[in-house]
C-alpha cells in the first residue's frame, strides 16, 4: 500500500518536472522579440539602403559623371590648343612666308622650311606636318615633299580654298581615314594677311592617341566614352570597333537628337541626363562641347552599375538581419532560462515541500490513528470500571447518568457499591486533569476506594478523609520535589434503606429536589490527595431524610464551569439549580433534557473539562 | 530584576509582573494540558522577586481569571500561598481580584481563594463586560 503511493508520487513528480522544462510563454516572447529586430535590422537597413543609394546617384550626376566628362573634354581640348599653337607658330614663322611668298625658289629658305616640317613630326607626337601655298599651289608634307599640287578641281582639295577663304587665325579641320580606321584633325593656321593669306600651314595629328586616353575613363562594363560630331557620328570611342558609328546606334533618337541639337551657349558647363534604354534599364549620361570645335564628348554609363556597391549593402543588412536574430535568439533563450531558473526551483520547492507535508500527514495521521486506537482501547477499559446499568439500578433506583469525557477517556468516574442489604454507597469523582492522564486517576482511585471498603470504612466522611491519606501515598511517594501535583473532587453518599441518606463531599455539592425546592448539601472547600492536602483532613458529614418523591444531582465542575451564552461566562450553579427545577420528564429521561440545555449553552465553544451529571431517586 | 511577561493564549492567562512599579497582574482564562509547566517559571520568578524586593515596598497584585481548571486553580492557590507567607513575614501585599458580577462561579472561584487567606484580599466586581 506505501510502496504503491510512493510510486504514484514519483511518476507525478517526473510529469511535472518535464512540464517546467517547456516554456510556451518564453518562446514565444523570444519569436516575438526576433520578430521586432528583424523588422527593425530590415527597416534601418532599407532606410540606409535609399539615403545610400540617393547618395550615390546624387554624387554620381553632381561630381562623378562632370569630373568625367570635363577631364575627358580638357585632355581632347588641350591636346587640340597644343596643336593649334605648334600650327600657329609654323604659319608666322617669317622665313617659311618669305620662302612660300619667294614662290619656293630660294633653295636656302626652303631647306629651313623642310627642315622644320619634317622636325614637326619627328620631334613631336604629330602625324602630319605641311605647308601649302597660295602661291604655287604646292602642298609641302612632313617629309619635305611636294605630296601633291592643290586644284579647285579636285574634291579632295577643297578643305584648302576653304581655309583660304575663312578669315580665321586657324581653321580646324577632321578628316576621317578609312583606310587607316583613324580620325585625323588638322590645324590650319593662315600665313600672312588674314584676308589675303599667302597660304597655310599646320599640323595633323590622330585621336588614336586620345583614345588610349579615353580608354583610362573605363567605369565599368556598360561605361562608354565617345566623341561625337555635329552629326551625331562617333570619331573616337573608348572601344574602338565603335570608331565610325553614330550615337542613334546606342541610345534612343530623342537623346541623341538633344545631344546634337545643344548647339547654343558657350557651354562651358557639363550636361547630365538620364533615360531609360530598350531594356528598361537607366542610364546615366552626362556631355560636353569641345572647346575647340563643336564637338561633343558624352559619356553613360548605366544606373545599376554605378550603384552596384549597393548589392554589398543588401547583402550586409541580410546577414546582419540572420546575425542578430540568431544572437537575439540566442540571448533571450539565455536570459529567460536565468530568470525562469528560480522561478522553476521554487516550484520545485514547492513540489518537494508538499510531497514532505504529505508524507509528514501521513505519518500524522498513521501515529494518531495508533493512538486513538490506543485511546479507545483505553476508553474500554476505563467504561469497564464503570457500574453497568444493573448494577446502578440496583443502588439507585430510576437514575440518569450524563458521562461526557472531554477526549474520549477523562477523569471522571462514578462509581456504586452494594455494602449490605441495606446500605449501599454512591459516588461521583472528579480527578485532576482530562484525557489520559485523567483516566491514570480513575484508575488508581477506583481501586483506592476498593480497598478503604475492604478495610470495613463505611462512613462517606471517614471514607473520604482514607481516600485522601492513600492517594497521598500513592501520588506522591517519591515526589518531594516534582511539580506534579494530582488529586480529586469527590461527592460520596451513604444509603441506609430507603429512609436516610449520609453525604460527604470534597469540593462537591449534592442537591436534592423535594418538590419545587432545592437544598443543597455542600461540600467541603477541600480537595483529596494533592501536595498541599493535609494528610489528616476531616469532611463534615451531612444527613438528610429521604422522603417519597426526592431526587439527588450530583455533578462534576465540568457542567457547571462550560462556558457560552452570550458573554462567555460559565454555566453556574444558578441555572443549574433553575434547569434542575424545570425537569418535568421521569429521572431516566432527564440525561437528554440536561445534555441538550448544555449544549446549546455552549454553542460552537469546545467543552471545557470532563462532565459528568448523575440524577437518582432511589425508588 | 527583570520584568516577567507572558503573552495570552487561549488557554493560558497574561502575566505581567512589573518590578519597576512592583505590580503584578494575572489576567485571562487558564485550563493548559499541563499546568505546572505554565506556571512553573512564575513561581520561580515571584520566589526570586520576593526575596530581593525591599521589605518596605507595597506590592500590588491584581488578578481577574473568568475561568481556571482544577490544576490551575492548584497553581494559582501555591502563588497566593506564596503572597500569604510574604504578607506575614511582614511584607506590604495587597490582592485585588477582579470578576464579572454576573460569572457566580468565578465569584465562588475567589471566595474559595480567599477563604484560607489572612492577607488584603478584594474582591472587585465588574459589571461592564469587556
Amino acid at each position: 500500500m506505501m510502496n504503491k503511493n510512493q510510486d504514484n508520487l514519483g511518476l507525478k513528480k517526473i510529469e511535472s518536472d518535464s512540464s517546467l522544462m517547456y516554456d510556451g510563454t518564453a518562446m514565444k516572447i523570444v519569436s516575438f522579440a526576433s520578430l521586432i529586430i528583424v523588422l527593425a535590422v530590415i527597416f534601418t537597413g532599407g532606410v540606409s539602403y535609399f539615403i545610400t543609394r540617393n547618395a550615390i546617384v546624387d554624387k554620381l550626376k553632381s561630381r562623378d559623371l562632370i569630373y568625367i566628362i570635363e577631364s575627358a573634354t580638357a585632355k581632347i581640348d588641350g591636346r587640340i590648343a597644343r596643336a593649334r599653337e605648334t600650327s600657329l607658330l609654323l604659319a608666322r614663322d617669317p622665313v617659311i612666308n618669305e620662302w612660300v611668298l619667294s614662290g619656293e625658289k630660294n633653295e636656302q629658305l626652303g631647306k629651313y622650311a623642310k627642315d622644320k616640317l619634317i622636325d614637326m613630326v619627328s620631334s613631336y607626337d604629330y602625324v602630319r606636318s605641311f605647308v601649302a601655298s597660295a602661291v604655287t599651289e604646292n602642298y609641302w608634307d612632313e617629309e619635305g615633299q611636294i605630296l601633291e599640287k592643290m586644284s579647285k578641281k579636285n574634291p579632295d582639295n577643297r578643305w584648302f580654298y576653304k581655309v583660304l577663304k575663312s578669315n580665321k587665325a586657324v581653321y580646324l579641320n577632321i578628316n576621317y581615314d578609312s583606310e587607316r580606321k583613324n580620325t585625323y584633325v588638322y590645324l590650319n593656321a593662315l600665313m600672312g594677311d588674314l584676308k589675303h593669306p599667302i597660304g597655310t600651314a599646320g599640323v595633323g595629328l590622330s585621336l588614336e592617341d586620345i583614345a588610349q586616353e579615353f580608354t583610362t575613363y573605363k567605369f565599368g562594363e556598360s561605361s562608354a566614352l565617345w566623341l561625337v560630331d555635329g552629326k551625331g557620328e562617333i570619331h573616337l570611342a573608348d572601344r574602338v570597333e565603335q570608331n565610325g558609328k553614330y550615337l542613334n546606334d546606342f541610345m534612343p533618337d530623342v537623346v541623341v537628337d538633344q545631344i546634337v541639337a545643344d548647339t547654343n551657349s558657350q557651354q562651358t558647363q557639363p550636361q547630365i541626363l538620364e533615360y531609360v534604354n530598350e531594356a528598361g534599364e537607366t542610364i546615366d549620361l552626362a556631355y560636353k562641347r569641345t572647346e575647340s570645335n563643336d564637338w561633343k564628348v558624352v559619356f553613360q554609363i548605366k544606373r545599376s552599375e554605378s550603384i552596384a556597391v549597393l548589392e554589398t549593402i543588401k547583402m550586409n543588412t541580410v546577414i546582419a538581419s540572420f546575425i542578430a536574430v540568431f544572437m537575439i535568439t540566442l540571448v533571450f533563450y539565455l536570459i529567460s532560462r536565468r530568470i525562469a531558473n528560480p522561478f522553476k526551483r521554487a516550484l520545485l520547492l514547492t513540489q518537494k515541500m508538499e510531497q514532505q507535508v504529505k508524507e509528514r500527514t501521513r505519518e500524522l495521521a498513521a501515529s494518531n490513528e495508533k493512538i486513538m486506537d490506543s485511546i479507545q482501547y483505553a476508553r474500554v477499559l476505563q467504561e469497564s470500571i464503570l457500574p453497568n446499568p444493573k448494577e446502578l439500578s440496583e443502588v439507585l433506583g430510576a437514575y440518569f447518568v450524563l458521562w461526557r469525557p472531554r477526549d474520549i477517556v477523562g477523569g471522571d468516574f462514578f462509581w456504586v457499591r452494594h455494602l449490605s442489604r441495606e446500605k449501599s454507597l454512591v459516588a461521583l469523582i472528579d480527578c485532576t486533569g482530562h484525557g489520559v492522564p485523567g483516566a491514570f486517576m480513575t484508575m488508581a482511585v477506583n481501586s483506592a476506594l476498593k480497598h478503604i471498603i475492604e478495610q470495613n470504612h463505611t462512613e462517606p466522611a471517614r471514607i473520604l478523609s482514607e481516600l485522601n491519606l492513600q492517594i497521598k501515598q500513592v501520588l506522591h511517594r517519591n515526589s518531594q520535589e516534582s511539580f506534579s501535583d494530582a488529586g480529586l473532587d469527590i461527592a460520596i453518599c451513604a444509603i441506609e434503606g430507603h429512609s436516610r441518606l449520609n453525604f460527604a463531599g470534597a469540593k462537591l455539592s449534592l442537591y436534592v429536589r423535594r418538590d419545587q425546592e432545592i437544598y443543597t448539601l455542600a461540600g467541603d472547600h477541600k480537595s483529596i490527595g494533592y501536595k498541599a492536602s493535609l494528610e489528616n483532613l476531616t469532611f463534615s458529614s451531612h444527613n438528610w431524610d429521604i422522603e417519597v418523591g426526592d431526587q439527588f444531582y450530583l455533578t462534576t465542575d465540568g457542567y457547571l464551569d462550560q462556558n457560552g451564552g452570550k458573554k462567555n461566562y460559565s454555566f453556574g450553579k444558578k441555572k443549574f439549580i433553575t434547569e434542575i427545577l424545570a425537569q418535568q420528564e421521569v429521572l431516566s429521561a432527564q440525561a437528554g433534557q440536561f445534555e441538550s440545555v448544555l449544549q446549546k449553552y455552549m454553542g460552537d465553544e469546545p467543552q471545557r473539562d470532563d462532565i459528568t451529571l448523575i440524577g437518582f431517586s432511589l425508588r | 530584576m527583570e520584568n516577567l511577561c507572558i503573552k495570552q493564549t487561549k488557554s493560558t492567562p497574561t502575566i505581567q509582573f512589573d518590578v519597576v512599579n512592583n505590580k503584578l497582574r494575572i489576567e485571562g482564562q487558564s485550563y493548559p494540558e499541563n499546568a505546572f509547566r505554565f506556571y512553573e517559571p512564575i513561581f520561580t520568578w515571584l520566589d526570586q522577586y520576593l526575596l530581593e524586593v525591599d521589605k518596605a515596598t507595597v506590592l500590588e497584585i491584581y488578578f481577574h481569571m473568568p475561568y481556571i481548571n482544577t490544576s490551575s486553580s492548584k497553581c494559582i492557590m501555591m502563588l497566593l500561598e506564596k503572597m500569604e507567607n510574604a504578607y506575614q513575614d511582614g511584607r506590604k501585599v495587597a490582592i485585588q481580584w477582579y470578576y464579572n458580577r454576573e460569572d457566580e462561579m468565578a465569584l465562588e472561584c475567589a471566595e474559595e481563594f480567599k477563604e484560607d487567606l489572612i492577607l488584603p484580599f478584594e474582591l472587585v466586581a465588574l459589571d461592564n463586560d469587556e
